[in-house]
């Protein structure tokens, strides 16, 4: 699903470069939830950016899904990201100004969908995550651990492959968070494939598979998947290759 | 198209949209009768006179001392200046177009009319009138040297024969043309039409009959002043100028010699209140312009900056650049489109206002649309700048800590 081999991320200016990902490689295989754990300035943000098509990359390279993104244009990228991967972002990153429906109506509107397809897709995400009575409700009105459950609906909606989720519980408290944790692994179960940036090490714990970033290098990562309860033989194993 | 959700969204941020929209609504309704009134007053300054401008001047001379023979200096003077080098022709008249005096008088198809049939400028000239003032004689002929009239300051002129302007006769006889008939002027002697001019505007500008006017074969001096007009060869008219006021001053000093001007100062000084309100309206519709696009501007760069995580996380979402820039154009045509239909109604309102108060043509119907069409793509150029910065977001920002 998701393969970086010796990937390489410079940023520089004209005074310093500074090497936030160095020969980087990972493997999440289809079905994983895998967390990236790491302290603060590791890398676990640059990953997730190029992970999730935010940002590009210098050296090395990247598969996703099966695409090679290497020298991809924006358009392109912005397509394939819309189609495979949906984001769930720390702050929730809801507009303000839109109700439920039309918040998680935006990734379909720019997949092209038509509107009752829309529609339907809309009703169905937030139905998924308790939320179908409050369409017309804005973020305004819902607590902290509802918003992130629209973010959550409004990243399922398109049907993305991949599920990329940056600290999903840090603005929580830890009955939303826990919440908010239940529906994730809820969603894995059912297939998709989850990318979770944290740095909580006890939510990481609940993952399949921890990969440990430090300077920007995987220093630490679970060769095999811990199995969880019932889900015991369903997975396939994970593959760090770093 | 993203429209109900972007108008939505901007139903929950009202207050910068009204303000824009009524800014919008109060150009397009000013600019739309602004452009009417320029167009007026072009249309107006741009009447012909019927009478050659860029050559001809004319000028007063006044005598003074015992014995100065008014009307005998009137005669030697058009001998002097016809020997001029560069003038082709030189006439008196008691006015010319466009000067704001002269003569009126009613002219009449009866000699016992109790309201005459038109006003018409009055115009006393000699013989060479027609020629000097460069008038296009499209019917008759011109005056005979032997028609033309003495006539003492203070009587009134009784001409045998006129030429009148065509507008004039189509006035008076509608159906045929006045050429040859018989009509009234100062008394109950009746005046036969002898030539028809295409044109010849009165002194008066303001007048509604600004094309009615006669010539009278009439020498008539005032007291010892007369007013001659002088016809130069084409691009001599400021060196004949000097010229003739030398000679004139070396053959008879006994007099003063009146500012010599062009009818291109005439036309100049006819026309200045129309030329300056042409230019203050026009200065205000480019104010107004300028105003509503870097309102637009501000608008739009405020809202690109306070979205910026926003455009990120759409930008995340899977919209690309050209998303983005459509988003901010959609948005600034929804309310630059509800600032013009009210704009539309304020423009007619005000032109409603115009003819009830000043009794203004009604504002043609197409103004408002092109209005509606100018402001449209003044609001998309203005708000390019603003997108495009927003379409730079990049999608990385979603991720960024606030």
């Amino acid at each position: 699903m998701l393969k970086m081999t010796h990937l390489q991320k410079v940023y520089r200016t004209h005074l310093i470069e500074t090497h936030a990902l160095r020969d980087f490689s990972i493997n999440v295989k289809e079905g994983e939830f895998v967390a990236v754990t790491g302290p603060s300035g590791s890398g676990k943000t640059t990953f997730l950016n190029i992970a999730g098509l935010l940002e590009e990359f210098t050296g090395g390279e990247y598969w996703l899904d099966g695409v090679d993104v290497r020298g991809l244009d924006d358009n392109a990228r912005s397509k394939l990201r819309n189609e495979k991967i949906g984001f769930i972002f720390q702050s929730f990153n809801l507009i303000p100004d839109l109700n439920l429906f039309d918040n998680v109506d935006v990734p379909l509107r720019y997949r092209g969908f038509a509107a009752a397809e829309r529609k339907k897709r809309i009703e169905e995400s937030l139905s998924r995550v308790g939320l179908s009575s409050r369409l017309k409700h804005y973020p305004s009105e819902l607590s902290g651990g509802q918003q992130q459950r629209v973010a959550i609906a409004r990243a399922l909606a398109g049907s993305p492959r991949l599920l990329m989720a940056d600290e999903p519980t840090g603005n929580l408290d830890s009955l939303m968070a826990r919440g908010v944790m239940e529906l994730l692994e809820e969603v894995n179960r059912q297939g998709t494939t989850i990318v979770m940036v944290t740095h909580d090490a006890e939510l990481a714990a609940r993952a399949q598979r921890n990969v440990h970033v430090i300077d920007g290098q995987v220093t630490d990562f679970d060769e095999e998947p811990r199995l969880r309860g019932a889900e015991i033989g369903d997975r396939r194993s994970g593959e760090v290759v770093a | 198209m993203e429209l109900r959700p972007i108008l939505s969204a901007l139903m929950r941020s009202k207050v910068s949209m009204i303000l824009i929209g009524l800014q919008v609504a109060l150009t397009l309704a000013i600019v739309c009768n602004a452009l009417f009134i320029i167009g007026q007053r072009l249309d107006r300054m741009d009447r012909p006179s019927g009478v050659n401008e860029s050559d001809t001047f004319t000028f007063s001379s006044s005598g003074f001392g015992e014995g100065f023979d008014a009307r005998a200096v009137m005669k030697s003077d058009l001998e002097v200046m016809r020997q001029v080098p560069g003038v082709v022709s030189v006439a008196t008249t008691n006015s010319v177009p466009m000067s704001d005096g002269g003569w009126g008088e009613g002219i009449s198809l009866k000699p016992d009319q109790k309201t005459s049939t038109a006003g018409t400028a009055f115009y006393l000239v000699n013989d060479s009138a027609v020629q000097t003032f460069g008038l296009n004689l499209i019917g008759g002929r011109d005056f005979k040297p032997e028609e033309v009239q003495d006539v003492t300051f203070g009587d009134r002129p009784q001409p045998e024969v006129i030429i009148v302007t065509q507008a004039l006769s189509e006035k008076m006889f509608p159906e045929g043309g006045a050429l040859g008939k018989q009509v009234y002027l100062t008394g109950d002697k009746p005046s036969t039409v002898i030539g028809i001019v295409e044109r010849m505007q009165q002194p008066w500008m303001s007048s509604d009959e600004v094309e009615y006017s006669t010539l009278a074969p009439v020498y008539m001096t005032y007291g010892n002043s007369s007013r001659y007009l002088v016809r130069t060869e084409p691009g001599r008219r400021d060196e004949v100028m000097k010229a003739v006021e030398q000679k004139l001053a070396e053959v008879n000093p006994s007099r003063i010699i009146g500012k010599l001007k062009s009818m291109q100062d005439f036309r100049a000084d006819a026309y200045a209140s129309d030329r300056a309100m042409t230019i203050i309206l026009g200065t205000v519709i480019f104010a107004l312009l300028a105003i509503t696009a870097l309102g637009i501007v501000g608008m739009a760069s405020f809202w690109v900056a306070q979205r910026t995580r926003q455009i990120g996380t759409r930008r995340a979402l899977g919209a690309t650049k050209f998303d983005i820039l459509r988003y901010f154009h959609t948005e600034n045509f929804i309310i630059t489109s509800l600032g013009l239909v009210l704009g539309a109604i304020l423009a007619y309102a005000f032109s409603l206002w115009m003819m009830q108060t000043y009794q203004s043509p009604k504002l043609p119907w197409y103004y408002v649309p092109i209005g509606f069409l100018c402001l449209w793509a003044l609001g998309q150029i203005a708000v390019l700048g603003p997108a495009v910065r927003a379409s730079r977001v990049p999608p990385a920002i979603a991720t960024r800590s606030v």
